[in-house]
Parts: structure tokens; sequence; C-alpha cells
């Protein structure tokens, strides 16, 4: 057969082929399903959650913690409330919002799950909740902390259960810094993307509304892993307060072996929650005792419920101190159970409402409630590290901040209205 | 931005991740240069390295042989690799670049299983503690060693190179692989060799660069991308070019970063680009 | 029956299945999935036929995709409609193809892979940097296609169509004329260059219609998910495509559609039960580059002409499986 005979009757069959695409496009398959409905308020059954973490690749041991966090709750208080069966499936994501969405639609649409769990990093979370709210189906994240996933991005159906917004954690945090802190000038060093920008500008705003000046700001890109270069350029600002906030992993203690090791003075660092959490802590060890940080979590605080947490963790994990991941897997898994006890099986839009609805009165975090974007209401902590009785390293208490909201002391409205925070735009 | 204290920081700064850089980068283009492979799985022996050296750094408290132990396990490691799979491929460019990716995938995810995810650092009293102190500037002892390490190797390498029958060997491999084994030498015992001494460096590499910066999931392509960039810069073979590289690029790291942070993603990326455009075979490359 | 015939005859039962998928009661997720492994397969064509036709292999494809898929995404939340955001996806594959190609086109094999690693980690970092168009990290999200492909399956059946266009076209280019130069550039590019032709020029045509595929790849991409971010133009991407081309086959028909099944499976339905699932991954693409390294389509074009005795027609100029062929032999003779 020549060439152009072979070619002219692939052609035609290819054409033949769409032209067939065309008319069957028409009509629908029998495999299309319509979207999941929701149950009646106060009934029993099963309610089937689908958790989505990175669980390998580079956020491997955040992504671990957090489902071990929610695990551990199932596994100390019983799977059951309230005649409601809870029943979990846990999917990796290795951090990629390709994968992550991929899993979200095979958890909804092939597993028919009642409510999607995480993911963990933001842009995935941002990914994955706008299409669960697509799909009807309610999206609780328990450590995420992009801003807009509560504000710009807010939808009915996400709600953030056990974790702040990059900016509002590090406001409180900055007033304290000028005040009782005692801190007249600051220099801050943020990672160089939206969680940075967020922590960043939630800090200067609450530093500058207080009285301090930030003098200068730097920023490194998320990969960094030698920091020499950003402390001498902290040395050479010369501020009294160095405020650090990082994405949580390596850089907390790559930038404290530097820091320190350049000999500057660790009185004058406050860091945001993730630099300084259970992992930095376990890194770096005794050197770091008196370190100060910002945070919704404070794993040394003196509570019963705290203390019966973190004793359980440390036999489900060998001996480690549960940090903000395993702390917000958990109180999602407790809010859950919380609201199941009050309401039986609820799914769908009454599963967000009564969770939002509720006021967690004794969470591990503290008093927790929930705004009107579905985002949580709840105490911050500057806090400090100490060595406890049993010899490990703790994040414990020195101030208070009850009730802190998303807005920073602002309207919702105009709030809403700023633009997004940037290198350029800091509010 | 410009005081002398600073600059003067910025530099040792430069230097001595240049320092690290070339400790890493020598073994790599070591490679490439008599065996025309670039071990895309390099950033993964460093990574190997590294978490064998914190381990066995914890366990000592010597550094010395966390660093004997580490190239050792990693060279282990190059040796199965090499007879057991690149030998098949030998000769061939791609496929061999191509296996070493998949040597790399299953390295980094066993390295996951094995050491698990948290960062890991060498433990601080293995560190040299304690920093020089020349008036106003304070500067870590460790990141000094760091660069005396490399010196000593780098100067090491280049004397084995020029002035034993080994080295004169691998240049001869270099120019001429026939003539080798025309000269009796059975070339497939230099390659092998060369191919261990080249991730046993990157596994020294690892367990020195644990006490810089920590060694985690992910390390490893961050790292084979800094090498690759330093090995193009400074031509693929050369010593003293991979020397002349890491250099250039831990102090345009170290000073892009603090005068133009907006470029901070692009610092590294631009002189390879650059390079490959222009002078494809590098600062101190040869012509193929 | 001739080795031609059976080949298409192949062909079709495939096309009918694929036609045939959402009726055989496959779920709207399993749909999802083949839309998924079919855009792979559509961005693996563009870097096979850049691989095997022209010798070049590229580490950068995923930054041209993502480019196009920004773009869309971009004018999406602008508000443009259709029709813009196509033109759109178009403008800007073709000038980052254009700025891929200016930077490779006097390179080649190990310098060409680096460039193209080089370029797309720049545009890695611009995801990151552009942030106000990009939305930087976060990446860009609700991106909304055509509301007549809104549908899971008539989506899925615009994929496809897309992807035997795609098949179709770059088997047609790669037996034309230009193909045949190409080929012969990939071949000895002295010998090329001592005809008269312009290398760099061939090169750089080559990379333009390469970009085209991976930014259409990049357009249906970000339709099926509604979202970009800058994740899609890292290296980890890159190297999975050459991963996909590898496991189905340089320079074969069929291989980035068997590649990106295998990789797509593993990463998304092997890793609810096997958690060392990138172990799985990189060991299978070892024994392939080891056992079988004309991938799996090549080998089992090469394992059916051995089992007909060398029979059948071995037609000059051959497609598929004669280029892998030629591409292993050639190996083998360096």
């Amino acid at each position: 057969m020549t060439p152009t005979k072979k070619s002219s009757r692939r052609i035609a069959a290819a054409g033949i082929g769409i032209a067939a695409v065309f008319a069957l496009a028409a009509c629908a398959p029998p495999g299309a399903e319509p979207a999941p409905e929701e149950t009646e308020a106060g009934a029993t059954g099963t309610l089937k959650v689908g958790f989505i973490s990175p669980t390998t690749g580079n956020f491997a041991v955040a992504g671990q913690e957090m489902v071990d966090g929610w695990n551990l709750y199932w596994e100390t208080n019983g799977t059951e409330v309230n005649g409601v069966t809870i029943e979990t499936i846990v999917e990796d994501d290795a951090g990629n919002p390709e994968t992550s969405l991929t899993k979200a639609r095979k958890l909804v649409e092939q597993d028919q799950v009642d409510v999607i769990v995480g993911p963990l990093i933001a842009n995935t979370a941002l990914a994955v909740a706008e299409y669960a709210a697509s799909v009807g189906i309610p999206n609780l994240h328990p450590v995420a902390a992009s801003d807009d996933l509560t504000q710009r991005n807010a939808n009915d159906l996400t709600v953030r259960t056990g974790s702040m917004g990059g900016s509002q954690a590090n406001f409180p945090g900055g007033q304290w810094a000028a005040t009782d802190g005692g801190y007249d000038t600051a220099v801050t060093l943020c990672a160089d993307y939206a969680f940075g920008w967020e922590s960043c500008a939630g800090f200067k705003q609450g530093f500058e509304s207080e009285g301090g000046e930030v003098i200068q700001q730097i920023w490194f890109p998320n990969s960094t892993t030698d920091f020499s270069t950003y402390v001498s350029q902290i040395q050479a600002a010369g501020a009294d307060l160095v405020y650090v906030a990082t994405a949580g992993g390596a850089p907390g203690p790559n930038f404290l072996n530097a820091y320190l090791g350049l000999g500057l003075d660790q009185d004058q660092l406050l860091l945001n929650c993730c630099a300084a959490d259970q992992g930095t802590l376990r890194t770096m060890g005794d050197q770091i005792e008196g370190l100060k940080s910002i945070s919704y979590w404070a794993e040394g605080r003196d509570s019963e419920v705290v203390t019966e947490f973190v004793d359980a963790y440390k036999e489900f994990s060998d001996g480690k101190v549960p940090g903000a991941y395993v702390a917000g897997g958990y109180v999602t898994a407790s809010l859950v159970a919380s609201v199941l006890e009050e309401n039986g099986l609820v799914t769908g839009e009454d599963l967000v409402s009564a969770i939002t609805e509720y006021t967690f009165e004794d969470s591990i975090f503290g008093r927790v409630s929930f705004d009107d974007y579905n985002n949580t209401i709840g105490p911050v902590y500057i806090r400090e590290v100490q060595k406890l009785d049993d010899g490990n390293l703790y994040n414990v208490p020195i101030a208070t901040i009850e009730d802190v909201d998303q807005w920073l002391g602002k309207d919702p409205e105009d709030a809403l209205a700023q633009p997004t925070y940037s290198q350029s735009f800091q509010g | 931005m410009f005081e002398p204290l600073f600059l003067a920081q910025q530099a040792l700064n430069g230097l001595s991740f240049g320092a690290l850089l070339f400790l890493l980068a020598s073994g790599l283009t070591l490679v490439f240069g008599l065996m025309r492979i670039v071990n895309m799985a390099h950033g993964a022996f460093y990574m190997l390295g590294g978490y064998v050296g914190v381990v066995v750094a914890t366990l000592t408290g010597n550094l010395l042989l966390a660093g004997i132990a580490a190239a050792a396990v990693v060279g282990f490691t190059a040796f199965v690799v090499e007879l057991g799979l690149l030998r098949f491929v030998r000769g061939q460019e791609l496929p061999e670049v191509l296996l070493t990716i998949g040597v790399s995938f299953v390295i980094a995810d066993l390295c996951l299983a094995i050491f698990g995810g948290d960062p890991q650092n060498l433990p601080a009293d293995v560190r040299i503690p304690g920093a020089l102190v020349i008036g106003e500037l304070t500067y870590p002892w460790y990141r000094i060693f760091v660069i005396g390490v490399a010196a000593v190797i780098g100067i090491a390498l280049i004397l084995v190179q020029s002035r034993t029958r080994v080295g004169a060997i691998v240049r001869a491999g270099v120019d001429d692989r026939e003539i080798i084994t025309a000269m009796g030498v059975n070339i497939r015992w230099v390659f092998t060799g060369m191919f261990v001494v080249g991730a046993a460096l990157a596994g020294i590499a690892g367990t020195i660069g644990a006490g810089m910066q920590s060694i985690l999931p992910g390390v490893q392509n961050e790292v084979l991308l800094y090498a690759l960039v330093v090995i193009i810069i400074g031509g693929l073979g050369s010593i003293p070019g991979a020397a002349v590289g890491s250099i250039l690029i831990g102090l345009i790291d170290a000073f892009a970063k603090a005068w133009i942070p907006e470029l901070a993603y692009f610092t590294i990326f631009l002189p390879m680009a650059l390079v490959l455009v222009f002078r494809p075979t590098g600062l101190f490359g040869r012509v193929a | 029956m001739n080795r031609r015939r059976l080949a298409l005859i192949g062909l079709g039962v495939l096309l009918v299945l694929g036609l045939a998928l959402p009726y055989l009661g496959a779920s709207s997720f399993i749909v999802s999935l083949t839309s998924t492994i079919l855009i792979a397969a559509i961005l693996a064509s563009s870097v096979n036929f850049l691989a095997g036709e022209g010798g070049m292999v590229s580490l950068g494809h995923a930054g041209i995709a993502a480019a196009s898929s920004y773009g869309v995404g971009w004018a999406s939340r602008q508000g443009l409609d259709t029709g813009l955001q196509v033109l759109i996806a178009l403008g800007v594959t073709l000038a980052v193809s254009f700025i891929y190609g200016l930077l490779s086109m006097r390179t080649s094999g190990i310098y060409f892979l680096m460039v193209t690693l080089a370029v797309g980690m720049l545009i890695y970092g611009l995801a990151f940097r552009l942030s106000s168009v990009t939305g930087g990290e976060n990446g860009i999200s609700g991106v909304i296609r055509p509301a007549w492909m809104g549908q899971y399956w008539t989506y899925y059946y615009v994929v496809l169509a897309c992807f035997v266009l795609v098949t179709a076209a770059l088997w047609l280019i790669g037996r034309s004329p230009f193909g045949a130069s190409l080929k012969g550039l990939r071949d000895s590019e002295s010998r090329m260059r001592s005809l008269g032709y312009s290398v760099p020029s061939y090169r750089l045509g080559a990379f333009m219609i390469s970009g085209f595929v991976a930014g259409l790849a990049g357009l249906l991409s970000v339709w099926l998910t509604a979202f970009v971010s800058p994740s899609s133009a890292g290296v980890d991407r890159s190297v999975h495509l050459i991963i996909i081309v590898i496991l189905g086959g340089i320079g074969t028909l069929l291989g980035p559609l068997i590649g990106a099944t295998v990789v797509v499976l593993v990463e998304n339905v092997l890793s609810s039960y096997v958690e060392r699932w990138p172990t799985v991954l990189g060991l299978i693409f070892i024994l392939v580059i080891l056992f079988a390294r004309a991938g799996i389509a090549g080998s089992a074009g090469k394992l059916l002409r051995r089992l007909r005795g060398n029979g059948g027609a071995r037609t000059p100029g051959g497609r598929g499986s004669s280029a892998s062929e030629a591409v292993s032999e050639r190996n083998h003779n360096a």
C-alpha cells in the first residue's frame, strides 16, 4: 500500500471517529452520578471520612503527624459516638495539588465519603476546598494555614478546624512584642510565599499598632537551606527583635544553627508557630531553651486535656511530644466527635453548621469557637521553650491572648477589600 | 549594605557554601569526565551520606568516623549500582542518565523509610563549636573548617590526577578510552573505581553538609541542581573548573540574596543558562 | 494479514474501547482518571516527538505546559471568554516554546538536557515570583472550562479527540520530509550539516511543534483540574514525563499512552495500597531501562516481529517501532 493511500485511510478513520465522538458526547452515559444527598439529622449510621495528607514526599513528617493526631483520638476514645461509627480512609497526596484533587475525586466519587479532612499544604488545600464545595461535600482543615481559605476563597462547606490563618496568630504576637515584650524595633525574616507574607503582615501590623517599628523585612526562598547570608543581613539591620516565620520543617533548625552559629542573641528571637514546632525542638535540643515563639498551640500548657493528649501521644509515638500538626488532627477529631455527640449523624451543610455553631470550651487549644467565615476564633500563646519533668522540651505559654479572630482588629468587609498580602503589601 | 563587616561575612558565607558545593560537585565532574555519565543519583548519594553521617556522629561523637562511615556506605552503594546496573548500559549516554534517575528515586524513598522525614543535623557537640573572632567579625569555626576540608580535598584530587599513576590512567581515559585498554589496564575496574570515588565524595559532602544545613526528603534534588549548575559552569570533567564554579556560585548566591533578593530564584539558573548558550563547554571544559 | 493491517485493527479496537468507556459502567472517577491519563499521554507525546524523531531529550517540558495552564487560568479568572482563553494559551505556548528553542537549538545531548532543565526552573521561579498574576505558591484555582464541556463525560470525549488528533498529527509529521530531516539530524548532525541543512532551524522548528502539543496538554489539564500551581512546572513533573516516555517506548506511537497509564495508575491508585510506591515506580523504571530499553510498546513490537519469524514487510522509513529500534541500535553502536 502506498503511503498516500494509507494516510488518507487513516484520516478518514479519524474523521469518522471524531464524528462518533460528537454524536456520543450528546448523550449521558449510565456512569454519571448525581451529587450525594444529605442524610437526616439525628440519624445513626456511619460517617465516612476521606483524609488526604502528604504522607510521602517533602512534607511527609507533617503529613503523617496530622493523620496520627486524627487517628489517635479515635483510638483513645473509640470510633463510635452516639450511635454513629466513624470510618476513615487515608490517602496520600505527596504534597502535589494534582494528586490531591485526584484523591479527592476518588474519595467522593468512588468511596462515597461524607466529609473530606485535609489536605495540608496551602495550594493543595485551596484546590481541594474548591472541588469539595462544588460537589457539596464538607471540607475540614486541621492544619492548612492559608488566610484565603476562610477569606477570599471561603465557601459554605469549608471549615478551618485545627489551626489559624497565617496572619491571625501573629498579629497579637506582634502586639505583645511591642508592649509586654518591650521591643521597639524589629527586623523580620519570612518565607517568600503566601504563608510567609501573611505571617509577616500579621506580625508587622500588630507590632506597629502598639508603637513598634519594623525597620527591615527580609524574604527567603522556601527552598533555602543555607541561612548564613540572611543572618548576616539580620545582624547588619541592628534591631531589638528578630521575628522569623517559616513554613515548618528544615528551615527552622537551619536558621537557628546559622543564627546561633554566628554568635547572635537568642533572647532577641521571636519565631512563628512552625519555626518553633516540636520538630525543631527535637532537632536542636537543649541549646534553645528559652526560645520564644507565637502560636495557637502550646503543648506545655497546664491543663488536664492537654496532659491527657500529650501522654496519649507519647505512648502512641514512643516518647515524642505532639506538635501543632498532631494537635490539629486531634482537635478536628474531637470537634467532630463533640458535634456528633450533640446531633447524631449529620452530613453536608448540617455538619458544617453544627461545627461552626459549636463553642468548644475545653479543647486542647483552649476555648475555640467559629466566625461567619468558618474560621477558628481561639487563644494565641506566647510560648517559651522549657525542659519539663519528663526531660523533654516543651513550648510553655508565658502569655495568653483569648478569642483571637482573623480580622486583625478590622471589619471583615474592610479586611477583604485589601489586596492579598505580598512582599509589597504588608497591611 | 556595603560595610566591611557585612561584606566580609557574606564573602565567608559564599566561600563556605561554595566549599560544600565543591565537595559535592567534584565527585560529579570526575565521573562525567571519565565515564561521560551525568550521575543524577549524586544528590541521593549526598543525602544517604548525610543520614549515615548523622547517625554515626550521634552514636560516636566523632566527625572523622562519621565521614569515613558515610564514604564507606555510599561508596558501597555506588559499587553495587555500578556493577549491578550501570554496567549493562555502559556507553549509552541516555540510558545511563535515565538509570541514575531511577536509582535516585529508589534511594530517596528508601531513605525516607529508614531514616524518617524529620530534618537531621549533625549534633551540636560534633560540629566544631565556637567562632573565630577578629574585631567585630564573628564567624563560626565549623564553616571555616568546611572551607579547609574542601581545599585539602581539592588539592589532593589535583595532585592525584597529575602526579600519580592512577591519575595518569584516568587522564588518559578521559582523553581516549581505547588507549587505556590498549595499555593493558582493565578499563572496567577504572570506571567502577571512579564511580565509587565520586559517590564517596558525595557521601562525605553529605556528612559535612549536615553540619551546615539539614538533611531531609527533597534535599537530593536541591543539591543535585546546584551541583549540575557548578559543573556546567566550570566545565564537565574539570576539577579546577568545579572549584571555580563552586566559589562563583557560592558568592553569587550569598551576595545576590542580600543585594537583589527579587532575583533570589534566578541567581543559580541564569548563569547556567548563559554559560550553556554562549560557552557550552564551561569555563574550563574541553571541547568534546 | 500483514503487519500494517494488524496494527490498524488493533488501533481501531483501542479507539472503540476508548469511546465506549463511559458506557461500560465506569464511574465518573474512572472516566476522570482516564482523562488525566490521556492528557499526560498528550504531554508525553510532545516529549516523545522531540526525543524519538529529533533525538533531543528535554527535562523542561512541564514548564511549557504549565505556562499555558497559567495563561488560561489567569484569563479565566479575569472572566475572559473561551476563545480568548485559547488564544492566550496559544500565544503563551508559542512564546515560551520559542524561548526554549532559541536557547537550546545549538546544543545537543546532555547539554540540551541541561538547558531545558534550566529554562524549566526559570519558569518555576517565575510562577512563584509573579504572584500577582500567578497567585504564587497558592496557584490559581476555580478555573472554569466552557459550559458545553462541563460534564465529565463530554470533556472526556474532548480530551480523547485531542489525543487521537495529536497522535495522528505527530505521526504524519514524522513521516513527512520534515520528519525525515529530523531523523537525519538525530542520527548524524555533521552529515546533515555537510548536506547544507541548517541544524539550528530544524531544531527550533521541532521544538515549536513539540511545544505546541505541550501547550495543548497544559490547556486541557487546567480545564480538567480547575487548578494550576508552580508544582506543575517543577523538575519532578518533567522527570515524570521522561519516565512515561521511556516506559512506553521512545519513538513509538502508543508509547506515551502506555507509559502514562502505568505512571498515573501507580501514582494515584497503587499509592492507596502501597506506601513505598515511589520505590516501586523507580524500580519499574530501572528494570525497563535495563531489560526493555525500547519500552513497553517498543519491546512488544520487537516481540511480535520475532514471533512472526522476521516475516511481514519491514517497510522502509517505517514509523513507530522501527524508529525506536533505530534509536537502540544507534546506542549499541555508539
